[in-house]
């Protein structure tokens, strides 16, 4: 019955289709995904456009100029070409993450496939986008300066693997975050319902996880929305690395 | 938590992306297990250097 693990699962809703033997689901997962982007649209899109802004349109302002400020800030104004990408990977994650805090819902970023894509896209995106401005010179990204040239070949090695594990350490951070935060929550909350189903004693012990679940609660509010900026913050200094290679 | 989370998914990125590199190496040219244990190794220090990058103990790549 208590099963801290049962709020990641899968559920297939309808069938799209068939790629090969492979059947493609929507699950509710995608459901999810598509309540946050419907959620983000409505926000952004009809947050209206009065001189004075109402409470809706505050925030969709104050999350424009936040995201901007965090590009400005770690990529110069010239990773404000890339605010598209950035603005809609931190509403998403946010988003998705502040749902999955409202018990019965799922959530998205607690499924490493989700986050290791979008890892993968920023990669990617740094990549082409580093090759395309810089050309060849975008290898000194991998040849820090001052090094004696007996020992460059190691540092280079060194440096190209440091940069292989980047999308890694940016999708598993996000996931496990929010999958060993939501498992917390999980198995607090059901110390309750054990204790009390041990008579008097026992809800007078149970209310100490309960509190610990209210507190965790908050917690993973917070949590929910520093990963989201991490992850934010982490594009734009990869962003960085591609607009500027060494230096 | 967060913190934890963060340096030690740092450690375990470099170190995977070694071992993984190293395997891919051997299996390719046939240098087992030279590759594995050099290219583990290798990971190691990218690892501890992305830790420490991650940490702010050592500078950023970019200087900044």
């Amino acid at each position: 019955m208590i099963d801290p693990i049962h709020q990641f699962n899968i559920d297939k809703i309808f069938t799209i289709g068939h790629i090969g033997n492979q059947e493609i689901a929507f699950t509710n997962s995608s459901a999810y995904m598509f309540i946050s982007v419907a959620l983000i649209s409505l926000l952004m899109i009809g947050a209206g456009r009065q001189l004075v802004p109402g409470r809706f349109q505050s925030m969709a302002e104050i999350s424009y100029e936040f995201v901007a400020n965090t590009i400005r800030s770690s990529a110069g104004s010239e990773g404000m070409k890339f605010f598209p990408l950035v603005f809609s990977l931190f509403m998403f994650i946010m988003v998705s993450n502040m749902i999955g805090i409202i018990p019965y819902t799922f959530t998205v970023s607690s499924h490493i496939i989700v986050t290791a894509s979008l890892a993968l896209l920023v990669f990617f995106t740094v990549l082409v986008y580093g090759f395309y401005k810089n050309g060849l010179k975008f290898f000194k990204l991998f040849v820090p300066s001052g090094i004696p040239i007996a020992i460059l070949p190691l540092v280079v090695l060194i440096e190209i693997i440091s940069f292989l594990s980047r999308p890694i350490s940016h999708s598993v951070r996000l996931f496990a975050n929010m999958l060993a935060g939501h498992i917390t929550l999980k198995v607090f909350a059901s110390f309750v319902t054990m204790l009390g189903a041990m008579g008097v004693v026992g809800w007078a012990g149970a209310i100490l996880p309960l509190g610990l679940t209210v507190a965790l609660t908050a917690l993973e509010l917070l949590v929910a929305f520093l990963q989201a900026y991490v992850f934010t913050i982490l594009t734009c200094i990869y962003i960085n690395d591609a607009i500027h290679p060494g230096h | 938590m967060a913190r934890g989370f963060r340096l030690s998914s740092e450690l375990i990125a470099g170190v995977v992306v070694g071992a993984v590199i190293g395997w891919g190496i051997d299996r390719l040219l046939s240098t087992s297990p030279w590759g594995l244990i050099v290219f583990f190794l290798l990971g190691f220090v990218a690892g501890v250097i992305n830790v420490m990058r991650s940490a702010g103990v050592a500078p950023d790549r970019t200087g900044r």
